[in-house]
């Protein structure tokens, strides 16, 4: 399994009565003056000698119970040549270990009646499960099992090699658009590894060897570099001691976690790039995309707040522009992607029949360039926070959930308490901050503009000539 | 992984290869995996169903540890009740409902919306559309105004209705390009034939651009009632204000005389093999299978047993022999699809052109077994553990909780069988499976739907036992007539 999602951290919520440009009496008396403010995860955070993190986070609502184990490693500790690796080597973990046979990991979970998974980002590797309360001891028996005893084969890697080549695919290849974010970032790198996406190339696939997945094993795969979280309906003390009992016995890393990254140069002019899609590319695509700051940088706070305002709901600048008033776009969105190196906030216009590509572009370029011409309204600040609000309440509802924001707070910020620590940030972002960012990272000579078109025109159209008005 | 007979000569291959493949830690004890901790309760959590006097079922789920609510509004009429020639107006309908009202633009229903951080959702599915709105909980009145004005005074403004026609016809060209939609209509025409479960619901290229506000109006008229509706209030909200709130927007909702459900016979099973060309593809899209149950069936609980032995959570044979066994797909499933009249089940799996013969017959095959052997117990057993097992996954939150009750009342099912599910799982024996897979799966009646580069597989096809075999492009693909192909004086754009 691969999912690649950017994290979006929670932020604060302050109800006020705004109402400015906000429409109709229903407001006046709906929106009051109190902070609607979720709990805080309540957790404890140790350390076991041979490095690896546990937290834990007792949730007794229901009788399950949520591990989460994420390796400190992504498709960017990818070497050349090897891209795709980090998420095949993924794979290779459910091809069993000295106590576990092959194939049979998620049969033990789901015989419980249990959920398990696993996902590869560009920083991180996470394998969870969810199973009956109960079954607290298998799980970590199991995860244990494999950080500690990986069964390494070259049958079984060769045949799992196979399965990821189906997964690309069926997931990018043969899905209409499916190659977009693989085409985006290989225009906007030069140098650092986020130049290519989690699941690499056919090539890459086929050169990689099980040397590597012994290499791999070896160099990311120790204690130091995971942190276990567990939620759920367990007592702490009780879940500790288990957790030591399979844990303690892991051995530490023999050597340090290898952590040199290429940094990408920044970027002095604009890229203007033109691509020709044969296949699966129904309609032309433009991405405006700009370099930005990593996850947890002060600047990336307000820049959560600018993608709010561009794109979320129906009423959100982007949409509002080019789909609904302007009819320029299918669909048509603006995002960061805010992870543990500098990456990208980009948009995306798909064009709607009749209406052409210069139109989205001009658009796109002209919402990013308002951020930083006129201050946001305070009713658009206050909206973005209260759509950060609900995010957060929604985002904590399972064991899963509150696992995921605890383990991205430990791993990716090295700092658990920002699992609860950045409502407050949110709350005081104010419109100067965002204008702020905007200035510094929404620059033409920071710009990737990269248009993605159909092969010739005369295919398939559902719409009548000069449709889309 | 071979298949091998017997587990235990399985764990000794296993056991000694992994020895000698590894630099395993010296000390690492061979052991089975632990015991388990005590047992906890597993209680369905509580619920509330009132129904108003004008008929509306109103279920209230509280749930108070975040602050949100949210509300579920369900009519029981979908893609279904369109009328045969108006192919595409539910769907039409339903994305109009919050794009305007007789009080409220789509625009200040966006801005408000957005404006308190909360979301609504339109949709419509084949036997039911839904409204839901979810808001922070001090926005719950608010929501419940918002929810009754969309669902019951909808505008369908001429300028909104041809916005979402745009939408409705461009993503239909995106959908045109994508092997997983045309497979899965493709499929839905060749197992219901002309019935309404046949139909995509969006509508097709020649039928949504005669769709009129008229239509629209009709469908709303006709199908938007209390008693043709159930209401869920769920999250951190007071019962007692719930239900007071909804009476307050809903108590004045007129019952009316409702249709008669859309009644047409399903097909018998047949045998017929549709392969949609699309060169370029890198893959194979595979659709199998044949018609089904209906939701209230009383074999509903025991087949679905059977069909995820064959392709679903805690059994699947399907991605146990393509998968793991030959590294075919990523992906192998089976499922049922039971509605309120009818159903079917459907396996499918995506694989390389060149292997789409193999994976075919592969998957052909392991219907056929299913019907033909009986299951093992442990196979069955196994597939109890993961269901019943796996019951208080289902209960963690609560809209998980609503959506079941929810399904329950949509259906006319007991609501006392909720609490009694992993019991009803556990009594299936494997006598039960054989009569089911005998009684209902047909495998020499299969409908076979494969969209992809046809060159690249269709003359592996009669090798697998596939001679007779339909091929059409994209560009010739008609899903409202019966061979799906246009006529020959069709010169492809669509009608006016």
């Amino acid at each position: 399994m691969l999912r690649v999602t950017p994290a979006v951290p929670p932020c604060r919520l302050r109800w006020v009565a705004c109402l400015g440009a906000v429409v109709g009496m229903v407001i006046t008396s709906t929106v009051v003056e109190t902070a609607v403010r979720p709990p805080k995860l309540d957790y404890q955070l140790h350390t076991l000698d041979n490095g690896l993190t546990v937290i834990l986070s007792e949730d007794h609502s229901t009788p399950i119970v949520h591990l989460q184990l994420v390796y400190r490693v992504g498709s960017k500790n990818e070497l050349p040549g090897r891209t795709g690796f980090a998420h095949l080597f993924e794979h290779m973990m459910f091809k069993g270990s000295r106590n576990v046979l092959p194939d049979s990991h998620l049969t033990l979970i789901s015989q419980v009646g249990g959920d398990g998974n696993a996902y590869t980002t560009e920083d991180a590797t996470t394998f969870l499960e969810t199973v009956p309360a109960q079954y607290l001891p298998l799980v970590l028996w199991l995860e244990a099992d494999r950080m500690a005893t990986l069964r390494i084969d070259e049958a079984t890697f060769d045949a799992e090699r196979q399965v990821v080549k189906e997964e690309r695919r069926w997931r990018y290849e043969d899905t209409p658009f499916g190659l977009l974010s693989e085409i985006m970032y290989d225009q906007a790198f030069s140098v650092h590894p986020y130049k290519h996406t989690a699941i690499g190339s056919m090539e890459d696939l086929e050169a990689a060897s099980v040397e590597d997945v012994r290499r791999f094993f070896d160099t990311y795969y120790v204690p130091e570099n995971a942190t276990l979280v567990l939620v759920g309906d367990f007592e702490s003390a009780e879940a500790l001691d288990l957790v030591k009992q399979y844990f303690d016995r892991v051995p530490a890393a023999k050597q340090p976690v290898p952590r040199d990254i290429p940094r990408e140069p920044s970027q002095n002019e604009e890229r203007r790039v033109t691509i020709t899609e044969n296949e699966n590319w129904p309609l032309p695509a433009v991405i405006v995309a700009h370099h930005i700051t990593y996850d947890g940088h002060p600047d990336a706070y307000p820049l959560h707040i600018a993608a709010k305002l561009l794109s979320d709901g129906q009423s959100s600048r982007i949409f509002r522009r080019l789909v609904y008033d302007d009819q320029l776009a299918v669909s048509a969105f603006g995002q960061g992607h805010i992870i543990e190196d500098p990456n990208l906030f980009y948009a995306v216009s798909i064009v709607q029949p009749g209406r052409t590509s210069e139109e989205s572009e001009a658009a796109l370029i002209g919402e990013f360039d308002r951020l930083k011409t006129e201050l946001i309204s305070e009713q658009e600040l206050q909206r973005a926070k209260n759509q950060f609000a609900r995010d957060y309440v929604l985002g904590r509802a399972t064991v899963e959930q509150k696992a995921s924001h605890l383990s991205h707070a430990a791993v990716i910020h090295d700092d658990i308490t920002t699992a609860d620590a950045e409502f407050d940030i949110f709350m005081n972002i104010t419109r100067e901050d965002v204008r702020r960012v905007a200035e510094t990272y929404f620059t033409s000579e920071n710009r990737l503009v990269l248009t993605i078109r159909p092969p010739a025109p005369g295919g398939r159209s559902f719409l009548p000539p000069g449709g889309g008005q | 992984m071979r298949r091998v007979a017997g587990r235990g000569l399985l764990v000794c291959l296993t056991l000694a290869g992994a020895v000698s493949a590894t630099a395993q830690p010296v000390n690492w004890p061979r052991e089975n995996p632990p015991s388990p901790l005590p047992a906890r309760e597993v209680i369905f959590p509580p619920y509330e169903v009132r129904t108003l006097a004008n008929g509306l079922p109103v279920v209230v789920v509280m749930h108070h540890e975040q602050p949100a609510v949210n509300l579920r509004l369900i009519l029981r009429a979908g893609a279904a009740s369109d009328p045969r020639s108006k192919n595409g107006v539910a769907a039409l309908m339903g994305q109009l409902l919050d794009q305007g009202t007789t009080s409220r633009t789509a625009t200040e229903i966006a801005e408000t919306v957005d404006s308190i951080g909360g979301i609504i959702n339109v949709g419509v599915g084949t036997d039911l559309s839904f409204v839901n709105v979810l808001v922070l909980k001090d926005s719950f009145e608010f929501a419940a105004d918002l929810l009754a004005d969309v669902v019951r005074n909808p505008l369908f403004a001429p300028a909104e209705i041809e916005r979402q026609r745009q939408q409705v016809l461009s993503g239909l060209q995106v959908s045109y390009d994508d092997p997983a939609y045309l497979a899965g209509v493709v499929f839905g025409r060749l197992v219901y034939g002309f019935h309404p479960y046949g139909m995509p619901h969006n509508g097709t290229p020649e039928s949504v651009p005669g769709l009129t506000r008229d239509d629209l109006r009709a469908f709303h008229d006709t199908h938007f009632a209390p008693n043709n509706a159930l209401l869920a209030v769920v999250g951190d909200v007071d019962a007692e204000a719930a239900f007071a709130a909804v009476e307050r927007v809903f108590g004045d909702w007129e019952r009316k005389t409702l249709p008669p459900p859309p009644s047409a016979e399903m097909p018998p099973p047949t045998r017929r093999v549709i392969v949609i060309d699309k060169p370029g593809s890198v893959q194979t899209a595979i659709r199998v299978g044949q018609v089904g149950l209906q939701r209230t069936s009383p074999d509903y609980l025991t087949y679905d047993v059977a069909i995820k032995i064959l392709g679903g959570e805690g059994g699947n044979r399907l991605g146990s022999v393509l998968r793991i066994e030959r590294s075919l797909t990523y992906a192998a499933s089976a499922e049922m699809a039971s509605r309120r009249f009818g159903g079917d089940f459907m396996a499918k799996t995506d694989t390389r052109s060149d292997a789409t013969a193999e994976a075919l017959r592969l998957i052909v095959d392991e219907v056929a077994r299913l019907r033909r052997e009986r299951v093992s117990r442990r196979e069955l057993r196994n597939a109890q553990a993961y269901l019943a097992g796996s019951f208080p996954l289902t209960l963690e939150t609560p809209n998980a909780i609503a959506a079941q009750v929810l399904e329950s009342l949509l259906y006319g099912l007991d609501l006392d069988d909720l609490p009694t599910y992993p019991d009803r799982i556990d009594a299936v024996t494997v006598n039960d499976i054989q009569r089911v897979s005998r009684a209902y799966l047909q495998p020499q009646r299969l409908s076979i739907v494969l969209v992809g580069e046809a060159s690249a597989f269709l003359d592996d096809l009669p090798g697998v036992g596939f001679d007779t075999v339909e091929v059409l492009s994209v560009d010739e693909l008609d899903l409202m007539s019966a061979d799906l192909r246009r006529s020959s004086t069709d010169d492809g754009n669509p009608r006016p």
